[in-house]
């Protein structure tokens, strides 16, 4: 019994099999919805009579932020990630994502960074100025609790963890689909999944840059977004460059669902297939350029309010077409109205509400009497609850015999649809006729006319609440005593269903290849490209040395994914939780014993990391168009470095905006001596050539060469972040914050954050300088050289254009 | 009965909308509940040829047609709102450029209150949380905050703009009839957000300016 | 040519337009155009760096366009802000 426990613990906490995760994902999400539905409950409680004082306004403030919060970061994304990391590796036909344990590091990272978010509430405060944290009333001196520090930290965690999923499934989707399976053969929902990774990827580093940059204000006391020139714009700007995209983000892997459970209950091919898939690539890329909605009283004048009235009304056109699609293809059809089937028609329902409201809030016009009402409230639930939490509960159930092997109880599943739908319109509907209430007010007077309204949504929110009790109880108990569901209880056509159902844990015996007929092969060696040996196709799962006994589920285990993940909650834990020290200006003191923990167990995680033998079976016959010659992980390094780009591009950004918002910016080689930029570029630039040639001596076989040029480059790097600590001494010491407190901002926030790129690439240097010292990469592999290079020669890229923006101009 | 130029103005263009949603959505709806209700699955539902099935991938379904129309019909409504929302636009931010004096109104947002300040220099305890205008008079506010990003907003006027330290953000309008009028913030700024509210006084031009005369600050 | 000597020649490219940044305050005074003229050396040195030390020239044309969405993404930002800030005010 101990010992059963005991496995099944190991199996939890250190799996790295895509099935486990996904279902980790799908877990913690529920629950966090359940909280986070509580904390909505509780306001709208309040909400329901006027003058009510059930919760007092700091409290409501808070739980306003953290139910945004919650929904938004740790509910919607994870739990469509959930399915993602379950189902996708099945439909494209792989045994698993490239990056396991990366992986599993992406879990841990998600749930470390939940429970911050939810201790904030236990250290005195949570973030508490709305998911969307504005400033100046973010920034210290307005409020100098810790929560929003707290938040702050764990925004980072969980960015870092969004991060490597992205990387993950862009080389996995890319590179290991099954032989013959094309692009375009990928049904709706991994492709709604991959477009959504691509926007993740490109919006989420501008929101950590927002995060990281509000954190160094209010831990450093730069100004960026408590100064005039930067302030309420510069992070209305950079929040919503990100934040456009991120409501996509969690809007598109439901329309995926939708798209894919339709067709199925209706027993046609979805309408239109192509121009769906056409549909939400135009959305993801036209998402890019609207955020300016989000600003359209803020005073950015009116060739930009019009610029962006035109592109927020442009982005509902391929919206229609799905919606279209989506309809037509219940043309001559034989629809089977069961509980997916009507959800995602329920999801549908509401999406036409809430997009065609999302067009009333695109003209600019009407939005300076909308803006930060309850009209405002309702479009975005009819879209994130009603389209994409519903959709979302579609697809629970469409998979849920997939992932458990039982049935769901249908009729359970029916009356929870009905009580949802009604419950939903009762509790949002009323809020669009709220135009006049203002967002996030714990209480209104009783001279208002508010009062019907409020109660009524309060009612509904009661009713759609409770049918959720529906939802958990049904799927807990056919979890445990569902009759048995068989492989395909759908008769669906994706790849998921011609596996048992649960899945074996290595997936497919056989890998299927698809023919360019549309025909599949499941386990036949006919059409294998070459008459190759298909025996060579059984799989093995991924493995590990640990945890090599081969009861179920017990290989490709590793400890050191969720160890590296506690042991960076642990650093920002540290870095976040310190009291207010000084009332003015506010400083907050670090706990140092908890970031030197962190820091230990996050070196010893690393190590342990990269020296255990992890095998990743990589198939050798997959469709990877368009990188067939671009190695998996060479690819991730690759992807990596683009989400790079947008955060120093983001920081590079800021520094423009508040310099050309100051007529008053000292000119060149006033603040910052040439020469030492000078001298630093020199001293970069020659490090790259001395790491270029490390590459080249270890491909010629030169040992000699190889130590000298790490070497070189080792102490290059040192070079540099010495002058670079000398320039930083000396302008601090000439009091360079007092008189030029934002060019100080700019010039240490982002040299800073460059030279903590450089500090990591020189610790790389020390590893690699160590490996090649033992007769590493001469006569082997010298890929681990190349990659370094990749990281390095970006690091160098940068600091290119930086020695011009910060020295000479 | 018309409130303000904004009023109208607003209600006019949320009108449009309104009855193109409408029509719209009765449109969509109608098509979903139709679709829904008549192929559903009944004992006399024939089996499509073209089914999806394990072992094959879906045939390609449906016309470029549908695309062209649904993107087409859906350009023009998306057009005249477009046209629509331009034409408003251009007047919510083109404040004219004489008003009377008396007319031109600085609001400074707190945490947490409404300051106006007036060209005749009246006190700021005289008018904490109360703006005075006069009907039937083009009155231009020029909206900033002391502090933190607050929204300065006035119900039943249906205008409001963003109040940002260190920017000014100008909105104009003119009252047709006298009345009183809630203003609230409209941007989350502390504990005090939901206090700041304040009054809009729109009084007759006589008793309007016969209590800014009464203010004047020598 | 042999790899090792195109990167000498790559790294006398970088530190010779370095020295051109530098000194070059002293040729274009107007501050538009030295500020343009400026980052466009830049980038041409960050082209260098990618195409023959990261050896972007010499993989497939796939890398290179998902570096280029990237860079597109980031401009935007960049672009669109700077039109909110300085572009339509009365």
């Amino acid at each position: 019994m101990a010992e059963q426990f005991q496995a099944s613990a190991r199996r939890w906490l250190y799996t790295t099999n895509h099935k486990d995760i996904g279902i980790l994902y799908i877990i913690t999400s529920l629950f966090l919805f359940a909280a986070a539905g509580v904390l909505a409950i509780t306001m709208r409680t309040q909400l329901s009579t006027p003058d009510n004082s059930i919760l007092n306004a700091n409290v409501y403030n808070q739980f306003v932020t953290v139910h945004g919060l919650l929904m938004i970061f740790w509910v919607l994304s994870p739990l469509a990630f959930g399915f993602a990391n379950f189902i996708i590796p099945l439909e494209i036909g792989c045994r698993d994502l490239a990056f396991p344990r990366l992986n599993s590091m992406s879990y841990w990272f998600f749930l470390f960074s939940g429970v911050m978010m939810i201790l904030s509430f236990f250290f005195g405060a949570a973030p508490d100025l709305g998911w969307t944290l504005y400033s100046p009333q973010t920034a210290a001196q307005f409020s100098p609790s810790i929560g929003l520090n707290l938040g702050a930290g764990a925004l980072i965690l969980m960015v870092v963890s969004i991060t490597m999923s992205s990387i993950n499934f862009l080389v996995t989707m890319f590179k290991m689909r099954a032989p013959g399976l094309k692009l375009r053969y990928m049904s709706v929902f991994p492709w709604a999944i991959l477009v959504t990774i691509f926007m993740m990827l490109y919006a989420f580093p501008s929101f950590l840059a927002a995060v990281v940059l509000l954190y160094v204000d209010r831990a450093f006391g730069t100004v960026y977004f408590s100064s005039i020139q930067g302030g309420s714009l510069l992070w209305d700007n950079v929040f919503w460059f990100f934040g456009h995209p991120e409501v996509y983000i969690v809007l598109f892997p439901a329309i995926g669902v939708i798209a894919d459970i339709i067709p199925t209950f209706a027993r046609r091919p979805l309408y239109g297939s192509k121009y769906v898939i056409g549909a939400l690539i135009a959305a993801a890329l036209i998402s890019f350029v609207v955020w300016g909605h989000h600003m359209f009283v803020t005073g950015i004048g009116i060739a930009s309010t019009k610029l962006y009235t035109v592109t927020t009304i442009a982005v509902s056109l391929p919206f229609d077409v799905i919606v279209i699609s989506l309809i037509e293809t219940l043309g001559f059809a034989k629809l089977r109205l069961k509980a997916p089937a009507l959800f995602a028609l329920g999801a549908v329902a509401n999406f036409i509400v809430g997009g065609i409201t999302g067009v009333f809030l695109a003209s600019v016009a009407l939005d300076y009497a909308l803006r930060g009402t309850y009209f405002v409230v309702a479009h975005f639930h009819y879209i994130m609850v009603g389209a994409s939490i519903i959709g979302l509960i579609a697809g629970l159930y469409y998979w849920f015999p997939k992932i458990t092997g039982r049935m769901y109880d249908e009729k359970m599943a029916k009356v929870h649809f009905v009580l949802s739908m009604i419950g939903f319109q009762i509790l949002y509907f009323p809020m669009f006729l709220l135009l006049d209430m203002p967002r996030r007010i714990v209480t209104y007077s009783p001279q208002t006319d508010w009062g019907l309204l409020n109660l009524t949504a309060t009612l509904g929110g009661f009713i759609f609440g409770g049918a959720q009790l529906l939802l958990f109880y049904n799927l807990y108990r056919s979890s445990r005593v569902g009759p048995p569901s068989g492989p395909n209880p759908w008769d669906a056509w994706t790849l998921e269903w011609a596996l048992p159902s649960p899945p074996p844990p290595h997936d497919f015996d056989v890998i299927p290849t698809f023919s360019t007929d549309g025909t599949i092969r499941f386990g036949s060696s006919a059409g294998l490209p070459n008459g190759s040996d298909h025996s060579k196709e059984i799989g093995y799962p991924n493995g590990s040395s640990i945890g090599s006994n081969s009861s179920l589920h017990l290989e490709g285990l590793s400890p050191w994914p969720i160890l590296m993940a506690f042991a960076a909650f642990i650093f920002f834990l540290g870095l976040t939780i310190g009291k207010p020290a000084n009332p003015q200006p506010v400083s907050y003191e670090p706990f140092w014993p908890l970031i030197a923990d962190g820091v230990i167990l996050g070196v010893i995680s690393l190590f342990g990391y990269s020296r255990e033998k992890f095998t990743v079976h990589e198939d050798v016959h997959v469709e990877s168009w368009p990188f067939k010659q671009v190695p998996n992980m060479k690819l991730g390094i690759w992807t990596f470095l683009g989400a790079e780009v947008i955060f120093f591009g983001v920081l590079i950004g800021s520094y423009f905006f508040v310099r050309t918002n100051d007529a008053a910016w000292p000119p060149a080689g006033t603040l910052f001596e040439i020469r030492n930029g000078f001298a630093m570029t020199l001293v970069l630039l020659t490090s790259s050539l001395t790491a270029i040639m490390a590459l080249a001596s270890a491909r010629a076989g030169n040992r000699s060469g190889l130590i000298a040029s790490l070497g070189g480059t080792l102490v290059l790097g040192a070079a540099f972040l010495y002058i670079k600590a000398g320039e930083w001494f000396s302008l601090g010491s000439s009091g360079i914050f007092q008189n030029y407190s934002l060019p100080a901002t700019s010039y240490f926030i982002t040299t800073g954050t460059h030279g903590v790129h450089v500090f990591a690439g020189m610790c790389m240097t020390v590893y690699l300088l160590a490996n090649a010292i033992k007769g590493k990469y001469v006569n082997g592999d010298q890929t681990t050289l190349e990659h370094f290079g990749l990281y390095w020669h970006f690091v160098d890229i940068v600091w290119v254009f930086l020695f011009p923006l910060f020295y000479l101009i | 009965m018309a409130v303000s130029s904004t009023q109208v103005q607003f209600d006019s263009l949320f009108g449009l909308f309104t009855y193109l949603a409408i029509a719209v959505s009765i449109f969509v709806f109608s098509l979903l509940i139709y679709f829904t209700v008549k192929y559903r699955e009944k004992p006399s539902s024939r089996q499509p040829d073209d089914t999806p099935i394990l072992g094959k991938v879906p045939p390609s379904r449906g016309h470029a047609r549908s695309v062209v129309l649904t993107v087409s019909l859906s350009t023009i409504i998306l057009v005249a709102l477009i046209v629509g929302s331009f034409g408003a636009i251009d007047n919510i931010l083109t404040p004219p450029q004489h008003v009377c004096q008396g007319c031109a109104i600085e609001v400074i947002a707190h945490q947490f209150y409404w300051e106006f300040k007036y060209d005749n220099g009246t006190k700021p305890y005289d008018t904490r949380d109360i703006l005075r205008v006069p009907v039937e008079q083009n009155i231009r506010l020029n909206v900033t905050s002391a502090d933190v990003f607050h929204d300065f907003g006035i119900i039943g006027y249906d205008i409001k703009t963003d109040a940002i330290p260190g920017r000014t953000n100008t909105i104009w309008f003119y009252p047709h009839a006298t009345g009183n009028f809630t203003i609230q913030c409209f941007e989350l700024c502390g504990v005090g957000h939901y206090t700041m509210i304040g009054h809009l006084m729109v009084l007759a031009q006589l008793d309007y300016f016969a209590w800014y005369n009464s203010t004047v600050v020598h | 040519m042999n790899t090792n000597y195109l990167y000498l020649l790559v790294f006398a490219a970088l530190i010779g337009e370095t020295d051109v940044e530098v000194n070059l305050r002293s040729i274009f005074q107007a501050e538009n155009v030295f500020v343009t003229v400026l980052l466009g050396i830049a980038g041409t040195k960050a082209i260098l760096i990618a195409m023959y030390y990261q050896h972007l020239r010499y993989e497939p044309k796939s890398l290179s366009t998902w570096v280029i969405i990237g860079l597109v993404i980031a401009s935007l930002l960049m672009g669109l802000s700077f039109v909110q800030l300085h572009v339509g005010h009365p």
